[in-house]
């Protein structure tokens, strides 16, 4: 190779693995010792969510759908906390489906951390106050990841546990569910 | 986490049998260390001394091939017979740990979490069962029958003065047998790396005599104390009302969740964290107010509250004996 | 058990002569008489000419969600009740077309949606002396004059935070309203109520856990087998206080035998699901009680399903007839259980005569008649973090709540029912209050032969089926037999079927605009002629992918349903709509 080609080669390479190396580091990133922001919980916090802590929790939200280790965090605390008993494993029960492209109140991620901290009327406990506000954030990173809307390399995969849906990395929102045909059974009905 | 925690100390039949092996193993090792090093010494003593230019002279030495091939043999023959010997020697030692009399054993069932052992004595009778954490108690001379169970990734049980090693896989059931044939305290340990706290990851064994064990024993299935002043009263509420029933149980009080350590009698337990702190006064109101410092990584959130409240909490935890 | 063989039926049963009181053209409770026959003497439709029945009119009910109830007709008004938001509509049925009489709206709690484990459902009312009896999903039992749609009282109990709602249709005997609870699924501790029906004031409360004050067990508890008998079972049998997050409600039918004077229900599953957590026989959870109507005490009870690891609530209904047992004539009770087995129990005393499978079943080998006990197989025993596949039958069970119907014509119980097996992994629960406490994970399938459902007419005598047709979707519905000879009931894609009830044969059907989950009956109109009801609107446990639009790509959604109902969407949609038909 000449050496400018090898030059412009070397400078891709270092970029390429510099970058790779960054979304990694972003993906892979654990932030474990305080203070962080929102580890605490304060008990007897009822008071419903400011618009300051809205705004937060969208901007760590959309941080944490990056973050494998939080995204699996919220995995983890949503069927500690029994999410999943109303929510199966997206597919929902006596509460909704979060797999799907249909949010009742909206699915962006202010509106999903708002949803779990105060409860809904319809039945949607308030978690706010009784968990701190950073498991907040990564259950509604994980959230966002059961519909698909979580970065794909971040969001789960394949887990050991009993198989009940494609995992939520393949999730795509593009593709909501299709009611699926009649099975033909010969019959007569 | 005090205890004892030596494999050259066994406390019991598995552990004797493995320190018979690990005997077994050293005493052959050295012998064949030593043979080989005398046999090296030998041979630099014996080496014939010549300067660099001189050509062996192979004609002097017309013997050579048998002593070499003799070397080989016994060489070969020595170490089968060795291979054999430590071969039996595993043999014996597995046969010594599966002949453990489980008669009258006491049952545990023992998950392994990250970073913490639960455990719940007599697990199939309901007047008998109770749950505790990261502090057994066993009687003197009498079996132990551990079913390990794993609750996320795969950990390990290593009770050095009582037993060998055995892993605890999701998905898997298997169990170990232990006997503690002394009093005394013995510490124990994860021992397959689990993550980030796989080396805070400790449990204690307490081998005590039938009598204290009864009474250990009755005392652990006894609901909670019932707070007695009005700070622990206070506790108790913030307890139930907080993030702390989230996850703990507390039996008699509405705190019934099951994904961290049974807090019911917990302040009878020497250590918090799988032997991170001490259950200190102080030290145990630091743990609930910043696990993570202790031990980053552990499962349990950061506790923002007011002082008087953490000390309530603290002293209402701590009047749980 | 198949020791049925040594007892020798004789071919007369006898129903028991417990004739609901007043019109024999009324339908004036869910069950039609406290016998829970479902059985309407009338005889006009027939299988000759049932095949000219036509829609006589229809009523939207102006609910989406699953209509599990059973119309009433007293006199000349049709009363209904829908699920959640729980309106209770009074039809005229003097007048052509069945105009509005009135409507009452309870306005029950929206948060109680929330912790309704199966659909938001109501089973439906009661009636007695001009009065109609409401259960709502909020913990509210209403009693509403009958002539004008007022409130005459209400009475709370329990509390939709810690996950307790009511679902079940209340039967008021003499002056006496029983209710029962649900949310056994969120660790609700059951009980079954007596309220005075003037006034609602609550008379007596037996709970199904705890101690023997609670439970009402005390001199007169007399149970048959040796494994009922013990003080404070429903606390011994529990590690700690599990009884006090134990299950057990009472979520669905009751029966009472006047001549006894006994009340008989069953108590639903332990909770959690997770059976490790609660080791122990869990009393008094899936099992029949006997209860004295005055006082509420205990007079036997017998546990179907002793430490239920699959789910096997015992709430199904209880037919009273009497049945030749050796020749002799004994009083028992013919309940078809979720375990999978058709049990015929002596009412008097809680003794098992016979207790025969009617669907497949792997969970167990049999019920030793001599103590009692089911004998469970040791190959579909749940552990912790384990997946135990091909479980049948599935955790709705071999019949769920949906009713069956007795003929005393053809000696024959009609059973609507399903068909279906599952996969079940069991995972660590904690229980958090007001939210689900089971810690199961299933995804059910069609069992042997492909069918979801079936209706089986089992003849309780012979312990058989003397025929059965498949249906493609679990039969969700209720059955209706009536006396010419026809039994009716619904399929989950919405067809309205007339069966001749000797034969099984196919003699009439209408397709209504939504899947059927409720229960058909039948009455005399005020013009003297028969007519056959039924509510359509798809829902309940089955039919919940439908009625809350969930995700069927997720297997584990709907309690595990999903996956054996991916097709639903496509087969039915929701709706809310009576229809009444009559011969032309």
């Amino acid at each position: 190779m000449s050496s400018r080609c090898r030059d412009r080669a070397l400078v891709l390479a270092v970029a390429g693995v510099a970058g790779a190396l960054t979304a990694a580091c972003e993906r892979e990133a654990r932030d474990f010792l305080p203070p962080r922001p929102g580890a605490q919980v304060a008990p007897a916090a009822s008071a419903p969510a400011s618009a300051a802590a809205i705004a937060l929790a969208a901007a760590m939200v959309g941080r944490y759908e990056h973050n494998a280790y939080a995204i699996s965090a919220g995995k983890r605390l949503f069927a500690w906390y029994n999410c999943s008993g109303c929510h199966a494993n997206g597919g929902g029960g006596s509460g909704p489906a979060l797999m799907d492209d249909v949010w009742i109140y909206g699915g962006d991620a202010g509106t999903v951390y708002l949803t779990i901290a105060n409860g809904r009327p319809n039945g949607m406990p308030a978690f706010a106050g009784r968990i701190p506000e950073d498991q907040l954030w990564q259950l509604a990173a994980y959230v966002r990841s059961l519909a698909g809307l979580a970065s794909a390399d971040a969001a789960p995969n394949r887990d050991d546990a009993f198989l009940t849906r494609t995992p939520e990395s393949f999730a795509d929102p593009a593709k909501p569910e299709t009611v699926k045909p009649a099975v033909a059974t010969g019959r007569p009905q | 986490m005090n205890g004892v925690h030596d494999v050259l100390a066994p406390a019991g039949p598995q552990a004797l049998a493995l320190f018979h092996l690990w005997n077994a193993m050293l005493v052959a090792c050295v012998v064949v260390f030593a043979l080989t090093m005398a046999v090296l010494a030998v041979a630099l003593w014996r080496a014939p001394r010549a300067g660099e230019r001189t050509r062996p002279d192979l004609d002097a030495h017309p013997r050579r091939e048998a002593t070499l091939r003799r070397s080989v043999v016994w060489g070969i023959a020595g170490s089968s017979v060795l291979l054999v010997v430590l071969l039996f020697a595993s043999f014996f030692a597995d046969r010594a740990l599966s002949a453990l009399p489980l008669a009258d054993a006491v049952h545990i069932d023992l998950v392994g979490h990250q970073f913490w052992w639960e455990a719940h004595y007599e697990p199939n009778s309901p007047e008998r069962t109770f749950a505790t954490a990261n502090e057994l108690h066993v009687p003197v001379g009498r079996p132990v029958l551990i079913r390990l169970r794993a609750d996320d990734v795969i950990h390990s049980l290593w009770v050095p003065s009582l037993g060998g090693k055995k892993d605890l896989i999701p998905g898997r059931e298997s169990t170990l047998a232990l006997r503690a044939d002394r009093a005394g305290t013995y510490r124990g340990q994860c021992a397959e790396f689990c993550g980030y706290q796989h080396a805070k990851m400790a449990l204690v064994v307490v081998a005590e005599p039938p009598a204290d064990y009864e009474r250990w024993r009755a005392a652990q299935r006894a609901p909670a104390r019932e707070p007695a002043t009005a700070q622990e009263r206070r506790g108790l509420a913030l307890v139930e009302q907080t993030s702390c029933a989230m996850c703990h149980a507390i039996h008699g009080t509405r705190a019934r969740a099951r994904r961290a350590p049974d807090l019911t009698h917990v302040a009878s337990r020497g250590w918090l964290g799988a032997g991170a702190v001490e259950n200190t006064p102080e030290l145990r109101a630091e743990w609930i107010a910043r696990a993570q410092k202790f031990k980053p990584g552990v499962n349990m959130p950061p506790l923002d509250a007011a002082p008087d409240d953490l000390a309530a909490m603290s002293a209402y935890l701590g009047s749980l004996r | 058990m198949r020791a049925l063989a040594a007892v020798a039926f004789a071919a007369a049963a006898q129903a028991a002569a417990l004739a609901a009181p007043g019109d024999p053209g009324d339908w004036p409770m869910a069950a039609h008489d406290y016998a829970s026959t479902r059985f309407s003497p009338l005889a006009d439709i027939t299988p000759a000419n049932a095949a000219t029945l036509r829609l006589a009119f229809t009523f939207s009910t102006g609910v989406v969600r699953g209509h599990e109830a059973a119309p009433l007709v007293v006199g000349n008004t049709m009363f209904i009740v829908t699920p959640y938001p729980n309106v209770v509509f009074a039809l005229d049925l003097s007048q052509p077309g069945a105009p509005l009489r009135w409507r009452f709206e309870p306005k029950p709690e929206a948060f109680a949606q929330g912790v309704a484990c199966c659909d938001v459902v109501n089973r439906g009312l009661a009636y007695e002396d001009g009065k109609v009896f409401l259960n709502t999903l909020d913990n509210q039992t209403i009693a509403i004059d009958a002539a004008h749609g007022k409130e005459l009282w209400r009475f709370r109990a329990g509390d939709i935070r810690t996950g307790e709602t009511r679902t079940m249709a209340p039967l008021v005997v003499k002056g006496r309203v029983l209710i029962g609870n649900s949310g056994g699924e969120y660790g609700v501790r059951g009980w079954l109520i007596a309220l005075d029906a003037a006034k609602g004031k609550e008379l007596w409360r037996a709970y199904s856990t705890g101690p023997d004050r609670d439970v009402l067990i005390g001199a007169d508890y007399k149970p048959f087998y040796a494994k009922e008998r013990g003080s404070d079972l429903g606390v011994r049998t529990w590690p700690a206080d599990a009884w006090k997050v134990g299950g057990g409600t009472v979520w669905g039918w009751i029966s009472y035998d006047p001549e006894l004077d006994l009340v008989y229900y069953g108590t639903a599953n332990p909770g959690p699901w997770n059976a490790e957590q609660r080791p122990g026989d869990n009393k008094f959870t899936s099992g029949l009680f006997a209860r004295d109507l005055a006082t509420g005490q205990a007079r036997w009870f017998y546990q179907l399903s002793p430490h239920d690891e699959f789910d096997y609530d015992a709430v199904n209904e209880n037919v009273l007839i009497d049945l030749a047992v050796a020749g002799k004539p004994r009083k028992v009770l013919v309940h078809p259980d979720r375990n999978g087995y058709v049990y015929v129990i002596d009412r008097a005393s809680g003794e098992v005569v016979s207790a025969t499978p009617f669907v497949q079943v792997n969970t167990s080998t049999g019920v030793d008649l001599a103590t009692g006990e089911l004998r469970y197989a040791p190959g579909k025993r749940q552990r912790t973090g384990t997946v135990v596949r091909d479980i049948c039958p599935a955790a709705p069970g071999g019949k769920d709540w949906q009713p069956s119907a007795y003929s005393p014509r053809t000696q024959l119980l009609y059973l609507p029912h399903q068909n279906l097996c599952q996969d079940q992994e069991t995972t660590q629960v904690g229980y958090i209050a007001g939210t689900p406490y089971v810690g199961a994970t299933i995804q059910m399938k069609p069992g042997p032969g492909g069918h979801r459902g079936r209706v089986t007419a089992w003849d309780p005598a012979a312990a058989k089926a003397r025929w059965t047709i498949d249906e493609d979707l679990p039969v969700w519905s209720g059955a209706l037999a009536t006396g010419g000879d026809l039994v009716f009931y619904g399929t989950m894609d919405g067809w309205f079927k007339a069966v001749d009830a000797n034969s099984g044969r196919l003699v009439w059907q209408f397709k209504t605009g939504s899947g059927i989950v409720g229960q058909p009956i039948s009455y005399r109109g005020p013009d003297g002629r028969q007519y056959v009801a039924v509510l359509s609107g798809v829902g309940g446990w089955a039919g919940a992918v439908v009625a809350g639009d969930l995700d069927t790509r997720d297997g584990s959604a709907a309690g595990g349903f999903a996956s054996a109902m991916r097709d639903l969407k496509q087969r039915t949609t929701k709706g809310g709509m009576l229809y009444v038909f009559a011969l032309p």
